[in-house]
């Protein structure tokens, strides 16, 4: 449809002819003109307003073209060429201007539209608040479009998968866009992380969790092999229990070279007799581990003697202490074994 | 801290310990199951707590084996109190969790003092603790192949 002055010109080609319809409404598009055009009256009302004489008033109304300007808006171009620019009776007049149509048209006649000439002096410029408009109008269009398409695409989807074997497809929904630059979805992300590298390093530690995927078994077997190590060292301890108790470590040499160490700090009441004070740190640690450590090159290996047929206390793992009465075995660590054995 | 230093001081710390165990009378050969167990408690208790201090307060197990140390040798009376205590600093368990709820509680029961822990440092502690315990039973069969030959 082609709007042209209030008319509407409905061409329809059938053939050859090309039929018009409301031609004749043209005629009420001059009466219209005729109204918009200025009345010539004396107006004598307008010049007691403008305190103006008669003529000037008259020659107010009649040109149009000619604008009268106060004298302190003189310099000003762009305030007043913008309510011209602006108004509805500019446009209307525009329009007047650029329509091609004439009064005694005839029915066979084509119609042609032109294009409306800019009465600016810029003729690039245009209206800011039209060409927002004109984009937010684009923009809708081409959302509908898309959203036209997409539903076409996952009807076509579905009745494929509905042919194939009734399989919807898998719809991954995005989240929003303010969601992943919260601070506490980026809290909660870096915690997951960590939760991750943790449940691997277990994995490492606990032996044949490599191959298991999946946090819950993963988490069943750190369950279990926790629960094995503490039962195994309940039953050393029953077995170091159930050893002969009268086995003395001797261990005065290693307490004498330690006796100035932090490790010594007793607290009453307690089994384990070197607890550290709070707060408290290892000093000087590496001194006495070097005292720990005996020299084992030049003493024999458990269980093999050089003399086999002659044992003597030097040579012996265990050796009877005769100068005590005790009864008791003790236990040579300065000739049979060294310190580190238990490293092993 | 090196796993060596901690296995170095905990063998220190665990025969020192034994050394320091209640001895037993020459004239009985034959030891009753009732001193055995006793006696498997009270090196149970050598072994908790010279790992502990091995490895030092910066972990929250170790701290949590001292406590637990020191509220056994305390006497019955003063034991409800610390129970109370731990159950006043027990975590409120809200939001899901890795493994669903079953797991990290039993997880949570077998650590020491992982009662008041989240997942993220439980997690850090058992694997620590892990290290720890492995350390321990090969010190303990060192000795007590040593000590059964």
């Amino acid at each position: 449809m082609d709007r042209i002055a209030g008319t509407e010109v409905r061409s329809v080609n059938c053939g050859e002819e090309i039929e018009e319809i409301g031609v004749d409404s043209l005629q009420f598009g001059e009466e219209i003109r005729r109204l918009m055009a200025a009345p010539t009256h004396t107006g004598s009302s307008f010049a007691a307003l403008l305190e103006l004489p008669a003529n000037q008033v008259m020659e107010l109304l009649n040109s149009p073209d000619t604008v009268r300007t106060p004298a302190s808006l003189a310099g000003d171009h762009h305030v007043i060429e913008r309510p011209s620019r602006f108004s509805v009776f500019a446009a209307a007049e525009m329009s007047t201007e650029t329509s091609s149509i004439p009064s005694n048209s005839t029915p066979h006649s084509h119609v042609v539209k032109l294009e409306p000439v800019n009465s600016d002096s810029n003729p690039n410029s245009s209206d800011p608040m039209a060409e927002n408009d004109n984009r937010k109008s684009t923009k809708r269009k081409e959302r509908e479009k898309k959203g036209t398409g997409s539903t076409k695409q996952s009807k076509s989807v579905a009745n494929e998968s509905s042919g194939d074997g009734e399989k919807l497809p898998y719809v991954h929904v995005r989240a929003r866009r303010g969601q992943a630059t919260d601070s506490h979805s980026l809290a909660e992300r870096a915690r997951r992380e960590k939760i991750n590298a943790r449940m691997k390093l277990l994995q490492e530690l606990v032996p044949g969790c490599n191959k298991i995927s999946g946090t819950a078994m993963v988490l069943d077997e750190i369950i279990n092999h926790v629960q094995s190590l503490q039962h195994q060292v309940e039953l050393l301890s029953m077995r170091l229990a159930a050893v002969n108790p009268r086995i003395d470590v001797n261990l005065d040499s290693l307490l004498a070279a330690e006796s100035g160490s932090p490790m010594d700090t007793n607290f009453p009441g307690m089994v384990m007799p070197m607890m550290w004070p709070e707060g408290q740190g290892y000093g000087n640690r590496q001194q006495y581990e070097q005292l720990w450590y005996f020299d084992g090159l030049h003493q024999p290996v458990l269980g093999r003697e050089d003399n086999a047929s002659f044992i003597t206390p030097e040579t012996s793992l265990l050796s009877y202490d005769s100068s005590k009465d005790s009864g008791e075995f003790r236990f040579d660590m300065q000739f049979s074994v060294p310190f580190y054995f238990f490293l092993l | 801290m090196k796993q060596s230093s901690i296995k170095t001081r905990f063998t220190y710390g665990f025969l020192r310990t034994l050394k320091r165990l209640p001895k037993t009378r020459a004239k009985s050969s034959s030891f009753s199951p009732e001193e055995i167990s006793k006696r498997c408690r009270i090196i149970k208790l050598a072994t908790d707590a010279s790992m502990a201090s091995a490895v030092g307060p910066r972990r929250a197990w170790s701290r949590a084996l001292i406590r637990r140390v020191r509220s056994q040798r305390r006497q019955r009376q003063r034991q409800w109190l610390v129970m109370r205590r731990t159950r006043r600093g027990e975590r409120k368990k809200g939001g899901k969790e890795v493994g669903g709820g079953g797991q990290t509680d039993s997880l949570r029961k077998l650590v020491p003092g992982g009662e008041t822990m989240e997942l993220c440092t439980l997690l850090g502690e058992t694997a620590h603790y892990i290290k720890c315990l492995t350390t321990q039973v090969q010190v303990m069969r060192n000795i007590v192949d040593l000590f059964s030959n």
